[in-house]
């Protein structure tokens, strides 16, 4: 039987690098066993993939390096519930199997020429980051680049490595926050959303896209809201417990949408048409 | 060559056999007062007279299949190393369900849109309906619970049917639907069929006249269920009595939700995917703990929604229910899904 | 008892509850199925014969508030068992019992009208009249009695706050496990053939467990976690057999033989069987009956040093 066109079979690869961001995330750089299809492989930023730990299960995860960066593809994980604590227990060298692209991506032509303010808490920052490279990878294409990205506290900020680069850059406005005051630390305190407001960034041609848990979502689009963005200028990804990843079993639904194959990636205005089952 | 087949009652168990020997047959038969599909046994007598308790779905999406196999093989020069090794699992042979319902069969249907999209197919799914012919037989009366003619459909659609069968007073008339069905008549011996093509057709008018209609005018339907979303009273009234158990859809001929899941023992193991239902709490429970649909009214609202408003809405106006009335027939607590669609419509 | 007087408890006592729990005409004149009554024009729909077989006890553990609840003798049972196990608070339920001396199998009277449409039925005396397409048929109540009817004892229940009509006595010989004693006179290997045969058919649907008014942990139940793994997802009998076991186990001295998930099986297991042979076991060893006396405990609960029946091994 030919072992071509089965959306169910994972890509054989293997784990090159594992980064640990933060004490219960970690990023996996990940390559194809198969040189050619690595080579060949391509992803729009937003996309996500399954990670397949063969005995233990798949998971769904952004693919967060970006696409124009091809020699290996980067997952980060938060540590949650049985595939996840499964990777984590990875070493380099692991094999791993991978189905990717799956699902949609930003709308990065319609943002040509805009403002882009990126708004990410925690881990939320792992999709917001591959379109923060890829953008940074086609600067002219773009406005002002704001990015406001916050945690729990100085541990729990991910990627550390590229909010230093991020901070030096003079193309990049880059504004960083904890939820609390923290010994050492000399930035700014506050939730994400209180921070934006604070911020207030103009709507004027600006998309803003957003990511991070339910509740800083729910505050952060009262926020955009009252700053008087519309609902055509804000995007955020979704997250759903998945299986196939190919629209098929019927689990990720919000009404006729499937987050992993119409989705992860929705604009305000879309998710407002759906049933409000998030 | 005549278009359609007669055949007399007596005949059919020999037509079986003949067709046994180039295909897996599966038959309706009686174990106990149970009317379930097996594979076809020499003579072992068929139970034609009632819709089978269990549709015959599991022949094409199993209750449980094997996905494909792995194996992890350590490298005797570096014992570190472990890589693995994939093998699908998809050889089916030549495939005839006979004697199911033509609610039965039209179910595949449903399958179809979803699983055999233009981006992607599910090869397991197709390698099975292509390799399966679906001979139907019409049904003479409704039976408790039944509604198919209020979705569309009646007792002798030919929705998902490759041969459709018309029980009359000597025997049965067979209709080839589709070329998979002209190749039975051709394969097997019939008699010319046409003679009772009238007769055929008053018992399938008389039956579907008998059919119950506790609904009608779905057009409207998905509109006004997506307006009944947030009406919680609503679904929490329908739903007070559901115990959340998955009958209504492991029995459903057009369910085909499916989990996915893995099994190790020492280095090898395997990734089965099984039937999975919308109805359990644990279906949309992301690991975070956090769930869409926690209550029970949330899940039925998401059934209910599913078959009649967003299947429909995505294809076309085609709802998602072939109204066998099976969820209705062995609900534990007779939730019946034609009430709360016309208490829906009223509302 | 008249259906009046059952609609005037209900009448009564809403309200002093939030919904009161009845039975109502299901899809057809056969069925009844659960009723949830909130307001006084729902008490019309209320109607209460052989064909209320429904254990309406099974909502209670998830239901918040005050609710009343319409229950029959061997619904009783549940109540007591909930009270052993503190999964109610009795205080905030108010039990209308109804005398019954036996349900009727609705499965049983479908194979005696040949799985036909019922469009009419009526009781009279001692008998059930149904009304098909094919034929009316007048069907012998005793022949359609399902298995938990036959010993019942509960003619009247064990709990109530009102009685809808007169306590009246049990008429049928108590129970003496008869079933499971000639069963056990099979051999092993006969009983394993029999018991493969009819696990079968399962298909896993959980409409026994989640029908069952003791197996209150279904939405996390342990037949399909992950962790613990005991079982896969696999539809063989080796799975089939295991998620039976663990569910019967798991009832062991909770069992109230409400018969409820031989009722709901769709493709009619007897599951109840192995159930009824624990409940057999469990009596013989600690003469214990779940679901009698409130202030019992479950002998599964309990731990004692010294069991008079069960002799330990001697060093």
């Amino acid at each position: 039987m030919s072992m071509v066109n089965n959306p169910y079979l994972p890509e054989l690869a293997t784990v090159v690098k594992i980064i640990e961001e933060t004490p219960n995330i970690k990023s996996f750089q990940v390559v194809l066993n198969d040189p050619e299809k690595m080579q060949r492989f391509s992803f729009q930023p937003g996309q996500v993939g399954q990670l397949s730990v063969f005995g233990v299960g798949e998971s769904t995860f952004v693919i967060n390096s970006p696409p124009t960066r091809k020699e290996y593809l980067q997952f980060s994980v938060m540590r949650a519930g049985e595939v996840t604590s499964a990777l984590h227990e990875l070493t380099e060298g692991d094999p791993i199997g991978v189905r990717a692209p799956l699902g949609n991506w930003f709308p990065y032509e319609q943002m040509k020429g805009k403002n882009i303010l990126f708004i990410g808490g925690g881990i939320g920052l792992a999709p917001l980051r591959t379109l923060i490279l890829f953008m940074l990878d086609h600067r002219d294409d773009y406005g002002d680049i704001t990015i406001i990205y916050g945690a729990r506290t100085p541990n729990d900020l991910c990627y550390k490595y590229d909010l230093k680069d991020w901070e030096e850059r003079s193309d990049v406005n880059l504004i960083l926050t904890v939820d609390a005051e923290f010994p050492g630390w000399d930035k700014r305190v506050g939730l994400v959303p209180n921070v934006l407001k604070e911020v207030a960034p103009s709507p004027e041609n600006t998309v803003a896209i957003t990511c991070g848990p339910p509740i800083m979502i729910k505050f952060t689009l009262q926020a955009l809201s009252a700053l008087k963005f519309n609902d055509e200028q804000i995007i955020t990804t979704l997250e759903k417990r998945m299986k196939c990843g190919i629209g098929i079993c019927g689990r990720c639904n919000i009404g006729t949408m499937y987050v992993c194959k119409d989705g992860p990636v929705f604009s305000l205005s879309q998710l407002k048409s759906l049933p409000p089952e998030l | 060559m005549a278009e359609c087949g007669f055949l007399a009652k007596e005949k059919i168990n020999t037509l079986i056999e003949a067709l046994a020997k180039k295909f897996q047959v599966f038959v309706p038969v009686l174990e106990g007062e149970v009317v379930l599909f097996r594979g076809f046994e020499s003579g072992k007598s068929l139970c034609l007279s009632r819709p089978a308790n269990l549709p015959p779905k599991g022949i094409i999406f199993p209750a449980s299949d094997v996905l494909f196999r792995f194996n992890f093989q350590k490298d005797p020069e570096d014992p570190k190393k472990v890589s693995v090794e994939l093998k699908e699992n998809r050889d089916f042979p030549l495939t005839i369900i006979f004697g199911c319902r033509p609610c039965d069969a039209q179910g595949f249907t449903i399958y179809d849109r979803v699983y055999l999209t233009p981006e992607t197919v599910d090869p397991y799914y197709r390698e099975r309906r292509e390799k399966t012919t679906i001979i139907t037989l019409a049904c003479n009366a409704p039976f408790p619970g039944c509604f198919c003619t209020s979705v569309g459909r009646g007792p002798a659609t030919t929705e998902g049917s490759d041969l459709l069968m018309t029980e009359l007073e000597k025997g049965y008339l067979f209709v080839p639907i589709t070329e998979k069905g002209k190749e039975i008549i051709k394969a097997a011996e019939f008699e010319d069929g046409s003679p009772y093509q009238e007769e055929a057709k008053k018992v399938q008018e008389n039956a579907a006249a008998l059919v119950r209609k506790p609904f009608e005018h779905l057009e409207k339907l998905p509109q006004k269920l997506l307006s009944l979303f947030e009406n919680t009273q609503f679904w929490e009234k329908e739903a007070a009595k559901c115990i959340s158990c998955g009958a209504c859809t492991y029995l459903c001929p057009t369910c085909y939700c499916f989990n996915i899941t893995d099994e190790q023992v020492g280095n090898t193991g395997e990734r089965i995917r099984s039937w999975d239902s919308c109805m359990f709490f644990h279906f949309t429970l992301e690991a975070s703990g956090h769930n869409p649909r926690p209550n029970k009214y949330h899940r039925l609202r998401n059934r209910v929604n599913h078959k009649f408003s967003y299947y429909p809405q995505k294809y076309n106006g085609v709802i998602a229910c072939c109204g066998c009335g099976r969820c209705i027939r062995y609900c534990p607590m007779s939730v019946d899904i034609s009430e709360i669609v016309a208490h829906a419509q009223g509302a | 008892m008249s259906i009046e007087r059952l609609r005037e408890a209900v009448k009564k006592i809403l309200p002093e509850v939030d919904v009161v729990i009845g039975y109502r005409q299901g899809f057809d004149p056969l069925h009844a199925t659960p009723y949830f009554i909130s307001q006084p024009e729902q008490v019309d729909q209320l109607i209460w014969n052989p064909l209320c077989v429904q254990n309406l006890c099974s909502y209670l553990p998830f239901l918040k508030g005050k609710v009343g609840v319409i229950v029959k003798g061997c619904d009783s049972r549940t109540i007591v068992q909930y009270m052993q196990e503190k999964l109610i608070e009795r205080e905030k339920i108010k039990v209308i019992g109804v005398p019954c001396l036996q349900v009727i199998s609705v499965k049983k009277v479908m194979a005696k009208i040949d799985y036909q449409v019922a469009e009419e039925v009526a009781f009279e005396g001692e008998n059930v009249i149904v009304k098909t397409p094919k034929e009316t048929k007048t069907i012998p109540l005793a022949e359609v009695m399902p298995r938990k009817c036959l010993t019942c004892q509960l003619a009247t229940p064990l709990q109530y706050d009102i009685l809808a009509g007169e306590a009246i006595q049990a008429n049928k010989p108590a129970e003496a496990f008869e079933e499971i004693k000639e069963f056990e006179q099979l051999s092993l290997e006969e009983r394993r053939r029999y018991w493969e045969r009819e696990f079968d058919r399962c298909i896993r649907c959980y409409a026994c467990r989640n029908a069952c008014p003791m197996c209150i942990c279904q939405d996390r139940c342990v037949a399909e976690s992950r962790d613990p793994h005991w079982t896969s997802q696999r539809a063989n009998l080796t799975e089939k057999f295991m998620f039976h076991m663990i569910h019967s186990v798991h009832l062991a001295g909770r069992c109230v033989g409400c018969g409820e998930c031989e009722r709901v099986c769709p493709m009619d297991i007897p599951v109840a069987k192995i159930k009824k042979k624990i409940s057999m076991d469990l009596k013989e060893l600690f003469d214990y009956q779940a679901g009698i006396n409130p202030d019992d405990l479950p002998p599964m609960y309990t731990f004692k040093v010294e069991e008079a029946k069960i002799k330990e091994h001697e060093l």
